[in-house]
């Protein structure tokens, strides 16, 4: 018994998206999900800022004449400074325009895990290749597995739409599409019994609509993300004009989306012969918006999907979907 | 193997394989079962027979998977792994209890209602065999009483069941038992009227097995002509179908093992059908013969579905099976070969080696088996 909860207590799912970094763990109470945004924001050095951060418990790190605050704070720093904040990844994957994108993630990575041991599974989730491409994110995959690896864990890397099944598709026997709509992708996975038939990412998510709605707007993205996340719905008309570019990028976004989806099923050979209907999950921060399940699924019905579908929901907790199912991964393995 | 039946293969196993899932409500478990369970299918070994060289054949899901190489799908520890939701659950094996009633030269009777035809009965080879220890063959036993029933069928010619047919269906029946009188084939034959006819004394060997193997929870076995008693049932397998028995058939059938597993304390785990024992040991292959592959009665016959032990020769003798095999058999049978590949797996896993070199091991270990088989052929030796 007690090696048993032993063993499930050190079963790690990690989602690192573009925009939060997410671990999910099992322990008696159930899942416990702990997140960070993934972002930091450059400060100027003081003694007095970093005595101030300290006693707040801000995570930060001191760079030259700068301090780089990461996480959750970095957002409200940026808000007050009015800048908006660095993205150690971007498009799904490390961003290479970024100098400090892996010290950044390993700050966020060593304040979310803490140190492993060994023999703990850790699953954490890769985005699938954009679709029409062949390749993969081999450096992003690997420079996370190299980290995480030093922290102690025994990493595996699992697609985030096969998380998403994972998560959510127990009762079709993990068989259906699971969708994570995050920042800087959209990932989709195919699955027949929990094997995965075929995974893609599209590059327009939450990042592009942030960024149209801005430059459409006048706002920083930074802003505009807020606004997004904070009351931003799909329901009535639109007074603000954010929120009438947020309609209008949202609605591109999730055509652009449907339409892979329509290729890829249309291009996959070999595809498992459904006996009934399937299940589609919808799930990740930019899912998030009240009436997005429904405008989705009014897009996904003009636009005949090629394969019957038994449901198109939101995911039951969308910001955890992915860490859960990942931490489901590691769980089946041990 | 064509594209139409690798996707009857692909269908029946992933039907197989989610029954099974829904059955377990944990989600974690279900999910490592059904993991498990697809990468075990997808590198299935199927040969196709009708090649000579051995070409890997992926049987179930690879074809699924191009596009996760390199993540989760791709990075399976081994072939096959544990999987909690295969384990069969102990069968309860309740003897029956028969006893005979009358004996004459000609017939005999028991009291659960079987009578036993005896003008046809024949001797032959005294039985005698080595049983091994099913832990690593290593150790042997000499025994005389039968370890279990294979069941076959005649695959001879069959009449219509029919009144007007009735004359016809007595001459091909005698022809069939003075056939199988004269080759010693089996112990019994059980006719399409239900007659039951003794053949080969029970007390001697009978040319019904050939090469084959099986295991009970603590005995290995190796050629079962001696070892096993043959039954066989007047009947044939048409393509695509299973084989027919008339009720009577059945009945007797019921009647026939009752009695014998009463009277040589014969477990239910012993009681197969000749296509799960039947094995090639040239190209080291199960199903030479495939006789009741599919669709044996085993719930008629007071039997558990034997078809979902796992079967030996895959588990124990590193045999394989090709696509002959599987197109030939029942779900339950496909459920057995499943069950087998899992625990060759996990045995594979807790010794720290791959399943094609445990494998490996397990041909060679069969082999020495049968070369001591054949040096002591005839002796009569304690282990």
């Amino acid at each position: 018994m007690s090696t048993e909860q032993t063993n499930h207590t050190g079963a790690v799912g990690l989602d690192i998206g573009t925009s939060r970094i997410v671990t999910a763990r099992h322990g008696q109470q159930g899942y416990r999900y702990r997140s960070e945004l993934n972002a930091f924001v450059s400060v100027p050095f003081s003694k007095l800022t970093e005595i101030a951060l300290r006693k707040d418990n801000v995570p930060y790190a001191v760079r030259g004449e700068e301090i780089l605050v990461h996480g959750n704070e970095a957002e409200k720093f940026a808000d007050l400074l009015e800048v908006n904040t660095r993205r150690p990844m971007h498009l799904g994957i490390l961003n290479p325009a970024e100098p400090d994108s892996l010290p950044r993630i390993r700050s966020l990575l060593e304040l979310l895990l803490g140190e492993g041991s060994a023999g703990h599974e850790l699953y954490y989730s890769t985005p699938a290749p954009l679709l029409g491409a062949t390749d993969g994110h081999t450096y992003h995959e690997e420079s996370v597995r190299r980290m995480l690896m030093e922290l102690g864990f025994q990493p595996k890397s699992i697609h985030e739409g096969l998380a998403v099944v994972y998560a959510e598709m127990e009762n079709s026997n993990y068989s259906g599409i699971g969708i994570s709509c995050g920042g800087g992708l959209c990932n989709v996975c195919l699955a027949y019994l929990a094997v995965p038939v075929f995974s893609f990412s599209t590059a327009k998510a939450g990042d592009y609509i942030d960024a149209s709605a801005a430059a459409a707007s006048g706002e920083l993205a930074t802003r505009v993300r807020i606004c997004k996340e904070s009351n931003f719905h799909f329901n009535g008309r639109q007074q603000e004009k954010v929120h009438q570019a947020l309609n209008i990028y949202y609605d591109e976004t999730i055509r652009n989306l449907i339409g892979a989806m329509k290729e890829a099923f249309s291009t996959t050979r070999s595809l498992p012969r459904f006996n009934r209907p399937i299940p589609m999950v919808l799930s990740g921060g930019t899912a998030l918006p009240r009436g997005f399940a429904a405008r989705f699924e009014e897009i996904l019905r003009s636009a005949e999907f090629p394969v019957p579908l038994s449901e198109v929901r939101l995911a039951a907790d969308p910001l955890n979907t992915t860490a859960k199912g990942a931490l489901l991964a590691a769980l089946s393995e041990s | 193997m064509g594209t139409g039946l690798r996707t009857l293969h692909i269908y029946r196993y992933s039907r197989l394989v989610e029954r099974r899932a829904s059955k377990l409500i944990d989600p974690v478990e279900r999910l490592r079962y059904l993991r498990q369970a697809m990468r075990a299918g997808a590198k299935v070994r199927v040969v196709d027979l009708g090649r000579a060289a051995n070409c890997m054949i992926v049987l179930a899901l690879l074809v699924l998977l191009p596009l996760s190489m390199g993540t989760d799908a791709g990075q399976a520890r081994s072939l096959v792994q544990p999987a909690a939701g295969i384990e069969l659950p102990p069968q309860e094996d309740i003897m029956p209890v028969v006893w005979q009633v009358e004996s004459a030269k000609e017939a005999e009777s028991y009291s659960n209602g079987l009578r036993i035809d005896n003008r046809y009965r024949v001797a032959n080879q005294p039985r005698g065999y080595w049983a091994f220890e099913r832990a690593d063959l290593g150790r042997k036993r000499w025994r005389r009483d039968p370890a279990g029933i294979v069941f076959h069928t005649t695959e001879s010619h069959l009449s219509p069941f029919e009144a007007e047919q009735n004359h016809k269906l007595k001459r091909v029946g005698q022809w069939l038992l003075e056939y199988v009188r004269q080759n010693r084939s089996y112990h019994f034959l059980i006719d399409r009227f239900g007659r039951v006819h003794r053949v080969v004394e029970e007390s001697d060997a009978a040319h019904h097995a050939g090469h084959s193997v099986w295991a009970d929870q603590d005995w290995a076995y190796l050629n079962l002509n001696a070892s096993f008693l043959g039954v066989a049932l007047e009947t044939r397998t048409e393509p695509g179908a299973t084989p027919g028995l008339t009720p009577a058939q059945t009945h007797a059938t019921r009647m026939l093992t009752e009695m014998l597993r009463h009277k040589h304390r014969i477990a239910a785990v012993n009681c197969l059908t000749h296509a799960q024992v039947s094995v090639n040991p040239r190209n080291m292959r199960i199903g030479n013969h495939v006789d009741w592959a599919g669709g044996f009665p085993f719930a008629p016959a007071g039997l558990p579905d034997n078809y979902a032990l796992p079967l030996p020769s895959l588990e124990l003798f590193g045999f394989e099976y090709d696509s002959t095999f599987i197109r030939a058999s029942g779900e339950s049978l496909l459920q057995g070969m499943l069950a087998a590949e899992q625990r060759l797996g996990r045995e594979a896993l807790e010794s720290g080696m791959t399943p094609a070199s445990l494998r490996g091991q397990r041909r060679d270990r069969y082999q020495r088996a049968l070369a001591e088989m054949a040096d002591s052929a005839g002796q009569e030796k304690g282990s």
